[in-house]
Parts: structure tokens; C-alpha cells; sequence
């Protein structure tokens, strides 16, 4: 939130209105508004108010870079910047998990399966660090390890939140950094089978486990074919894509990653320390391979020992011309559009290469280092097609939404305490398509819930060619199980008959119950929160129709206006308007 | 809202979809093609997602070929030894296939966790295909050494050899062939109701697309209903009016946006409308499957295909393709814990499957084939195996001219002329080649084939006789 000195007086006005309406039951998810600010100076004359397209573009603004804005958090952008609001959000402190999970007596075992996951509801929902935490979730789908029922890291609470500490202390940093501390986590080790992964044997013929080698060069790092730096596929004479690696390189690298084990006196699992499932790895040499390792082109001699080898293998993958336009392309798919123009691509490579944007207030982001993510993400969301009008946009520009970011942004825009999300049963595990088909750190695979490649057989964007990853988790199935799982959150059906309770998810909806008399002015606050002014005439019309048709009764009219927000609230996160982000 | 008015909105919307996708339909315009239609028959596709050891799951049984194996895996057997000791010789299930001399003397066995398989090998109900994975042209060791092998793209990564697998081509392929398959079938109107031609019980996916033919998603109870359209008095929805509006609201009715990701939700959101209200409907005049299905999610997926199965008659379909998934085969590590544990739950979950078709009398026409991302290497790792290529599969059905191994059974050691490295098997016959058969028997004709399975025609003879 930006700081109140810097917003001119009517927007002090408006927010100790907010304040009062927060009062009533906590509304405003990012908490932290730090708008004391005592003695201040007699105001100047107002500014005339902002209008209505400002609010939009301030609105469309935040629903890319957050888990969905509220009506607060977009006024606050209309009398700031965006400049100003990028410039807060790198600067504010990570949330992380591990050290407050382990003060509330969490342990890393089955009991406590649910822990890591809503410890990030949590942070996603009322973590102040709204961009960091974007990232996370970003990085998270490309970095892919899941605690899902069925992984290896079910019921290890503590190794998941362990590397979403690492993903969010790094989200802001450089890729080079990450790579490597995703390299020494015991969740990846575990998820992709290099812990205890020991040196080949000769006698047997026994070779290193080759899964993290292919992955991390597949996945993480350089993908499968020679990239230019919009993202074009390399092709040769005969027109066919050029790889970037074959099965050698795979074998090559393998020996890599070999000695790394938790954190104890033996390389075996056993005695290992109390933290050694949720701290570093460790090198066992004697388990490291020490034959020669070749691989794409780099030659480390044998005998070379662990750390020094997998730096060079870091730094080789890391220094490759592909990794630009191959992760700048994605981290582009998670936040703003599904299949980026090649120019769009080759911007944000750029920048990914100079490791440093400059704003439009004039500072400038990043280290001035390669693989700077902070630079990266704001060439991103400052982009020129970023932040065009939604009204004019190409038919080709957009994505749509993520299951689980619209629940959030439902969550975020009534006052979710997202601190309560254990006890909401639902939340349990929301993988299935009769949920949200989406539980975040919770893939079904190490190609995470969709493929960046996904281009959805039968639909029109399939026939013009476009990528559309999340059209791979939309079916008969998931769609009626997203309207039906937000259905009964929108009307407190989660906590049952129950509704003394205070626990748990209660949507707090004062500022629209106060409007609900009047259902234009309760669809113009819903439209602006939700699809920043994109409502076309006839949705907006229909839901006018049927807004209205809930009737208020004179006699006891709380009622008849719950009814008419929650309708409306329903309706507007069905909207194609709505799922489609653009 | 009643039944009825749900049908004819369906019946409506459905029109509307088939008209509106603006699609090429090439394989639908082409003249004098009729594939044979008559009664009815399914194909049920069952992907082993993570890419299956079929050393591991097929294994050599005569003492040489047995000993051979042991002393590649020696550490893998070991831990299957203090683990149950499921792969000891004396534990594994002997297979007695009738083309026993086709095999030089060598025999094979099941685990001892798949006794359902094994009985249904044993009584002509299933059969192994040796080695089959994507090919472009027979391509040996040799071939490939000297580089004069067309090979297919990206080879040993999981995406993209299952997208081969299922539409021969890397990851965005369009069209895969069961898809292919449920086309031609349209195209000679199979079915009175397009919309439950092409039916999945585990998600999107690639080998049920056709041009023309859309997949259909089941879910384990049946299709769910619209909260919000059954009971909207609890938005305080209470006048007819309002609740219609309602629908067209979800509809998006009247709407054409331009952007082209809103097009799609928009049409992803009436298909399901309408395609679940039919489905649903169909459901209420069929009785339930009494064969009880393995608790989990693969046998909540068979049990959504025998039943969907048992509703053909209902919505009017003479030829289906089914598509069914199970992950984590993939045993680069703690293969001796995991597999024993994979083999029995697809055990348990084919074998209800094959007595549900039992019990609803179509025994001879359903085929069941697995199908996985590629086989794995022999060597070891220590404690699991890594990609490979070819791999065995299975076929399953009353159709099936079982009891046989079909194709070359490769030899189980390393450095023949069929493997690249550590018993990464180069396969011996190809996915089209193994998909022919399957489509034979669903009615196709030969051009048709050439059709549905474009890199057919690289490779000579018919295909195994599977079916």
C-alpha cells in the first residue's frame, strides 16, 4: 500500500472512509496501511477526482500483478503510481514460512500435511508482499516440485515451505542465485530423485540417476530447441527445430549431481540432523562422481570436485542464449498474456539480459546483472502491450485466469483473513476438477498443471495457432466445479449452519451491501474490482436484470441485499469478461 | 428446472456448438469414406503416465535369461528381496503364450502382483505387445549410428513421447488418433449424439482430439450439476425470470465477444451445460454397475467408463473412444517400494473393468490397450531406472486374440542391435503399426487407416493380428 503522504488529501478522505468500513469486520486483505501519519500540514485544494477509466487501467494494473486487487489497494494506485507501487513492492520484506511453522509446533511429518499449503494461502491472500508472492507462484510453475497426495514430499510440510522460502527470498534476485539454491534443496532432491544419488559403478553398471540432468535442462533452464531472443524456434536446412541437447548431454550432466545428501554424518539416510529435511544439502565427496562430466559443449575434467562441478554446470546452463527468451517467456505467460507477440518476448529477454529497467518514474530496477528477476518482472507488467486499453486490444492478447487466482482475488476483495485458511475444509486439497482443478505447489507432475507448449485442441485459439496453458485444466468438469467451489464460499456455505462462528473464511461485504439498493452502482464497484471496466452492455445488462430481481423487502431488507451481492459477486467471477484476464 | 426443458436445451446448444467451431474438417469432407459401423464397439486407451519398466513389468523367467537380468540389476533386486521379495523367481507368474516357439526357448512372467492380467493372459482375453513405442521408420542400432535414421523428435522426454504416443507428434500437437478415430466414425455416423464419441475420465488430452470430434469429460459420479441454475433461491433468485436469466447468464447468451480466450470459456461453459444435462439425463434410465471397482482414482476412472459404456445404447452410440490415466511410473528412484504397489492397483482396476464389461455384455466389444511415455533403461541407478524408449504394453478384451506375444520380444542384457544404451530399446514396432489392428477392428477401413495413422504407410505388413 503506498504510503498516505504521498496521496493528496481527498484520497485521505476516502481512505478513512475505507477505515471505518474495515472497522466492521477486518475488509481490506493486505492489512498494513500505514496511514498514521499525525501533523500533517493544512491540505492544498483538491485535485479534481480521478475518473472512472483511471480507476480501470488502475484496476487491470493490479489484477496482473497481485492475487487480485481490492477496491482499496486500486484507489491507492489511482492517486499513486505504478512506478511508486513496483518500487514499494520490491522493497518490502519477503513472507516466509519455515521459522514461524516451526514456532507454532509444526512438525515436518503426515499430521501436519496441510501446513506448508496454508501457511501460502495465508501469503497469498493477506501477505502485504502481493508482487514477491506473485513471483512465487510464477517461479513455483516453472520450478515445479509438488506435495500433492500422491509425491514424495506429502506430509513433509516443512521441506515445501523451505523451498517457498527460497522461491521468495530469491523472487526479487537472480535466476543464477535460484537455480542454485533449488539445486542444494532437499524438495527438489527428494521431488526429482537426486538425494543419495550416488556416482556410477563400473562393475555393475550401475549410472547416476538421470532425472534432475534432463529436467533442469528441459524445464528450468534451456528447453528442448535453439530459441532466438523473441522466443522463434531455431530451425535448420530442412526446416526442422534444432535441439539443444541429446542423450549424452543427459548422461554428461548426471554425474553432476551425484553426492548430495541431507545434512548429517552419513550420505545414507539415517542419522541426519534434527533440520536436515528443510535446511541445504550437503556434498558427500566420496560419492560424487569423479569420471569426466561432458555436457553441452563444456568439458568438467575428472576429478573435479562437487561444489566446483555443479557451479559449472549452473553457470553453463545459466550462460546459455536460451534461458532469456525460454524463462522470460513463460514468467510472461504466468502474469499477463497466454501467447506473447515475439516483440513483447524480445523486450523482456532483453532485459533479462541487461538486468536492469528503467521506469517510467525514472528509476531504475535491477542489479545490472543477467538474469535479474526484479528487472525481468517489471519489463513484464510496464510493458507497452501490458498496458494497453483492454478496449482495443488484438483478439489474441490475454489469458485466462488461473483457477486458484480467482478464488484468491475473491478472498482478497471481501476481507478474507487468509490466516484462517485451515479451517476451511475445502482448502484441504483443491486439486480435483471438481474444485479448482489447481492447488498451488500441489502439480500433478514436474511438467506442472499445464504445459507453457499447451494449444487446446478444438477451440478457437487452437486454430489460431496460440499457446493457452490453463485451457489444458478447463473441461465439462472444471468448469461447473469452479462456479459450484466459489459458490458456496460466496455465500458462507463452508462453515455450515453454523454462522455464529467468527472463524474461518467470512466474506466481509459492507461497502457493497450499503449499494445494493441501487444494482448500477453495486455493478459499476464489481466491475471495477473485478474486470476493470470490461463488462460488456449485455452481461452488465443481464446481471442488472437479475440483480434487481432480488427483492428487498421493506420489513427485513438485510437479506433481500446479501442476496443481491452474492448473485452479483457470483456472477461477475463467471463472467468471461472476468476469467479472461486482458 | 425439469428434465424436458434441460433437454432441449442441450439438443439446442449442441447444434450450435458442432456449427459454430469453424473448424477445417477435412477428414469429414472427403468422399467414399465409410467405415463399418454396425453394433457396437469401444477402444479404451489406459496411459501409464511417467513411462512404465517394462523389464519390470514383463520379466524373463528361464533360468539363463533370469540370471542375465539379475546381474544387471543387482542392487534393484536386493531391495526387492528385503521388500516382499516380489521379483524371486519363485513368486512371478509364468506366462504360457501359444506362440511359445516364436520365443527361441525364452520364457516370461508377470509379478505376482498382477494375477488379474496374468489369468486374463492365460485365458485368451489379453495379449503383450513387445517393444512397440514411436517410430518413423524401422530403425535399428546401426542405422542410427551411421545417422541415416529419421528418428522422432525428442526422444526420452516425458511430454513430449507421450504427445507422440497419442498424436505422433512433440508437445501442441492437434490431433491425436483416438480422436482420429472417433472422426471416421462420425463421419459414417456412428453415433445419434456426437457430443459422446470421444470420452476422457483423467483430463485434456491430446490422442482423444479430433477435427470434428470433442472430448467429453466424466467425473466418477456422474457430470455435476450448476449450483447456482438448481437451487437459486439460494441467491435469493426466486422469480422464473430471474432464474433463466440466470442460465443465459452462465451461457453467456447473445454474447459473441472478439477476444478469442473469451470464446472459448464462453463455449467451454455451454458444452458442459449442455453435454452434462444429457449426460445426466442418461444416466438416470440406465442401473447402476453392480462390479465393485478398486477404491482410487484409476478405478474411479474405469468404473466412469464401464458405466459410461453401459449408457451406449441410451445415447445412441455405436463407437467410442475412451481415455484413462494413472501416473508414477516414473522409478528413477524407490522402484522397489512404488512398483509393486503401481502393478497392483492396475491390476485390481483392470480386472474390475474387464468383469463390469462382463456384466454388462459387452466383453467382446471393448478393447483395452495400455499405452506409456517410453520403457525404461535396464541398467540401474541404484535404486530405479531411467528413460528409455520402447516399452511392452497390453491388450485386454474378449476380442482380443490373446495368449500370445505379439511383435519381437527384445533380449533382456545389453549392447544389441534394439538398444542404445543401458537397455534403451529402440522399438521393433511402431505406434501406428499397434494402433492399426485396434483401428481395424473399430470398423475402419485400409484407406482410413492411412488417415487416422499417417506414418502408417512407412512400415510394411498389416500390424500384429492383437485383435
Amino acid at each position: 500500500m503506498i504510503h498516505s503522504s504521498l496521496r493528496p488529501v481527498l484520497k485521505i478522505a476516502l481512505l478513512a472512509l475505507t477505515l471505518t468500513l474495515a472497522a466492521c469486520g477486518g475488509g481490506g486483505g493486505s492489512g498494513g496501511s500505514g496511514s498514521s501519519g499525525g501533523g500533517t500540514p493544512p491540505p492544498p485544494p483538491p485535485p479534481p477526482p480521478p475518473s472512472g477509466q483511471e480507476y480501470n487501467a488502475a484496476s487491470k494494473f493490479l489484477n496482473q500483478a497481485t492475487f487480485g486487487p481490492t477496491y482499496t489497494e486500486i484507489e491507492d494506485l489511482v492517486y499513486g503510481s505504478e512506478s511508486l507501487w513496483l518500487r514499494n513492492q520490491f522493497d518490502m520484506a519477503p513472507t516466509l514460512h519455515v521459522d514461524a511453522l516451526i514456532a507454532a509446533g509444526v512438525a515436518n511429518d503426515f499430521e501436519s500435511f496441510r501446513a506448508a499449503s496454508d501457511s501460502y494461502w495465508a501469503a497469498m491472500i493477506s501477505g502485504d508482499d502481493q508482487l514477491r508472492q506473485r513471483m512465487v507462484y510464477a517461479l513455483s510453475q516453472i520450478l515445479v516440485i509438488s506435495e500433492g497426495q500422491t509425491s514424495v514430499l506429502a506430509g513433509l510440510p516443512l521441506t515445501t515451505a523451505h523451498y517457498m522460502d527460497i522461491l521468495s527470498r530469491n523472487a526479487f534476485g537472480n535466476y543464477r542465485d535460484l537455480l542454485e539454491e533449488v539445486t542444494y534443496s532437499p524438495a527438489m532432491a527428494a521431488y526429482l530423485t537426486y538425494l543419495y544419488n550416488a556416482k556410477g559403478d563400473m562393475e555393475t553398471g550401475r549410472v547416476p540417476d538421470e532425472n534432475y540432468a534432463r529436467e533442469i535442462m528441459q524445464l528450468f533452464t534451456i528447453g528442448l530447441v535453439e530459441l532466438r531472443m523473441d522466443g522463434s524456434v531455431v530451425t535448420d536446412g530442412q526446416g526442422q527445430p534444432i535441439e539443444t541437447y541429446d542423450n549424452t548431454d543427459v548422461t554428461g550432466l548426471a554425474r553432476v549431481f551425484t553426492g548430495l545428501g541431507l545434512n548429517g554424518p552419513n550420505f545414507w539416510p539415517g542419522d541426519t540432523a534434527p533440520d536436515a529435511t528443510y535446511t541445504p544439502l550437503e556434498i558427500f565427496e566420496f560419492f560424487h562422481s569423479d569420471l569426466e562430466k561432458s555436457f553441452l559443449g563444456t568439458t568438467i575434467p575428472a576429478g573435479t570436485r562437487a561444489s566446483t562441478s555443479i557451479d559449472t554446470a549452473l553457470d553453463t546452463l545459466f550462460n546459455h542464449p536460451n534461458l532469456a527468451p525460454f524463462i522470460s517467456r513463460q514468467l510472461i505467460q504466468r502474469f499477463t498474456t497466454s501467447a506473447p507477440s515475439p516483440a513483447y518476448i524480445n523486450r523482456v529477454a532483453n532485459v533479462f539480459e541487461t538486468g536492469s529497467y528503467r521506469l517510467p518514474d525514472g528509476t531504475v530496477v535491477g542489479e545490472g546483472q543477467r538474469g535479474d528477476l526484479a528487472a525481468t518482472l517489471a519489463a513484464i507488467l510496464m510493458d507497452s502491450e501490458a498496458r494497453q486499453d483492454p478496449a482495443t486490444s488484438p483478439n489474441d492478447w490475454g489469458k485466462v485466469r488461473e483457477p486458484v487466482l480467482r478464488f484468491t482475488h475473491w478472498a482478497r476483495a471481501f476481507g478474507i483473513d487468509g490466516t484462517q485458511a485451515w479451517r476451511e475444509d475445502y482448502l484441504w486439497d483443491t486439486s480435483s476438477s471438481g474444485s479448482l482443478g489447481q492447488h498451488p505447489f500441489r502439480a500433478p507432475s514436474v511438467f506442472n498443471f499445464y504445459r507453457p507448449g499447451y494449444v487446446a485442441p478444438g477451440t478457437e485459439t487452437g486454430a489460431a495457432g496460440l499457446t493457452a496453458p490453463e485451457l489444458q485444466i478447463v473441461n465439462e468438469a472444471s468448469v461447473i466445479g469452479f462456479a459450484n467451489f466459489i459458490s458456496v464460499f460466496i455465500t458462507g456455505e463452508t462453515w455450515g449452519d453454523n454462522r455464529t462462528d467468527t472463524l474461518g473464511f467470512h466474506a466481509d461485504y459492507t461497502a457493497e451491501l450499503d449499494i445494493a439498493d441501487d444494482p448500477d452502482a453495486l455493478l459499476d464497484r464489481l466491475d471495477t474490482i473485478f474486470t476493470y471496466g470490461t463488462l460488456t452492455t449485455a452481461t452488465r445488462e443481464r446481471m442488472r436484470e437479475i440483480i434487481a430481481g432480488v427483492p428487498i423487502d421493506a420489513q427485513s431488507p438485510a437479506e433481500g441485499r446479501l442476496g443481491r451481492v452474492q448473485i452479483g459477486v457470483l456472477m461477475i467471477l463467471t463472467a468471461p469478461e472476468y476469467t479472461v484476464l486482458r | 428446472m425439469s428434465l424436458s426443458r434441460r433437454h432441449f436445451l442441450a439438443r439446442a446448444g449442441a447444434m450450435g456448438m458442432l456449427g459454430a467451431s469453424g473448424l477445417s474438417s477435412s477428414l469429414i469432407s472427403m468422399p467414399a469414406l465409410a467405415a463399418d459401423t454396425t453394433g457396437y464397439k469401444a477402444i479404451v486407451c489406459l496411459f501409464l503416465f511417467g513411462g512404465m519398466d517394462s523389464y519390470d513389468a514383463v520379466l524373463p523367467y528361464d533360468q539363463a535369461s533370469y540370471d542375465t537380468f539379475a546381474a544387471i540389476r543387482p542392487s534393484l533386486l536386493n531391495q526387492y528381496a528385503s521388500n516382499g521379495a516380489t521379483r524371486d523367481p519363485s513368486t512371478l507368474l509364468r506366462l504360457n503364450p501359444d506362440n511359445a516357439s516364436d520365443l527361441g526357448g525364452r520364457q516370461f512372467a508377470l509379478p505376482p502382483e498382477m494375477p488379474g492380467l496374468h489369468a486374463a493372459f492365460e485365458s485368451g482375453n489379453a495379449a503383450i505387445m513387445a517393444n512397440v513405442g514411436p517410430l518413423l521408420e524401422p530403425t535399428t542400432r546401426s542405422t542410427i549410428e551411421a545417422d541415416t535414421a529419421r528418428l522422432p523428435r525428442q526422444l526420452f522426454s516425458h511430454n513430449d513421447q507421450q504427445s507422440t504416443w497419442m498424436a505422433s507428434a512433440p508437445e501442441g500437437a492437434q490431433f491425436g488418433w483416438g480422436g482420429r478415430f472417433a472422426d471416421l466414425a462420425l463421419a459414417s455416423n456412428a453415433n445419434s449424439n456426437p457430443l459422446f464419441t470421444a470420452m476422457s475420465a483423467q483430463g485434456n488430452t491430446v490422442w482423444l482430439s479430433g477435427e470434428q470430434a470433442q472430448q467429453y469429460q466424466l467425473s466418477p459420479d456422474g457430470p455435476p450439476e450448476l449450483l447456482a441454475l438448481q437451487y437459486p433461491p439460494f441467491f435469493g433468485v426466486t422469480q422464473a425470470e430471474a432464474s433463466a436469466a440466470l442460465e443465459a447468464h452462465f451461457r453467456n447468451q447473445g454474447v459473441s465477444a472478439s477476444n478469442l480466450f473469451e470464446r472459448d470459456v464462453t463455449n467451454a461453459m455451454r458444452r458442459a451445460l449442455d453435454s452434462n444435462a444429457q449426460y445426466a439425463e442418461a444416466r438416470e434410465q440406465i442401473a447402476p454397475i453392480t462390479t465393485q471397482f478398486p477404491r482410487g482414482r484409476l478405478g474411479d476412472q474405469l468404473r466412469a467408463i464401464a458405466e459410461s459404456i453401459s449408457l451406449r445404447g441410451v445415447l445412441g452410440a455405436s463407437r467410442q473412444v475412451y481415455f484413462a490415466a494413472t501416473g508414477g511410473f516414473d522409478t528413477h528412484s524407490a522402484q522397489a517400494t512404488d512398483m509393486p504397489g503401481l502393478q497392483g492397483r492396475l491390476d485390481a482396476a483392470i480386472t474390475a473393468f474387464t468383469a463390469a464389461m462382463a456384466e454388462i455384455g459387452a466383453s467382446n466389444d471393448v478393447t483395452l490397450f495400455t499405452a506409456s511415455d517410453f520403457g525404461r533403461t535396464l541398467s540401474i541407478n541404484g535404486d530405479g531406472t531411467d528413460h528409455g524408449w520402447g516399452g511392452h504394453q497390453f491388450v485386454i478384451g474378449g476380442a482380443v486374440n490373446g495368449r500370445r506375444i505379439y511383435g519381437q520380444m527384445p533380449e533382456y542384457e545389453l549392447g544389441h542391435e534394439q538398444e542404445i544404451g543401458n537397455g534403451r530399446l529402440i522399438p521393433t514396432t511402431s505406434v501406428e503399426q499397434f494402433a492399426a489392428p485396434l483401428g481395424r477392428w473399430f470398423g475402419l477401413s485400409e484407406s482410413e487407416l492411412n488417415l487416422a495413422l499417417p506414418g502408417l504407410s512407412n512400415f510394411s505388413g498389416s500390424g500384429p493380428g492383437v485383435v
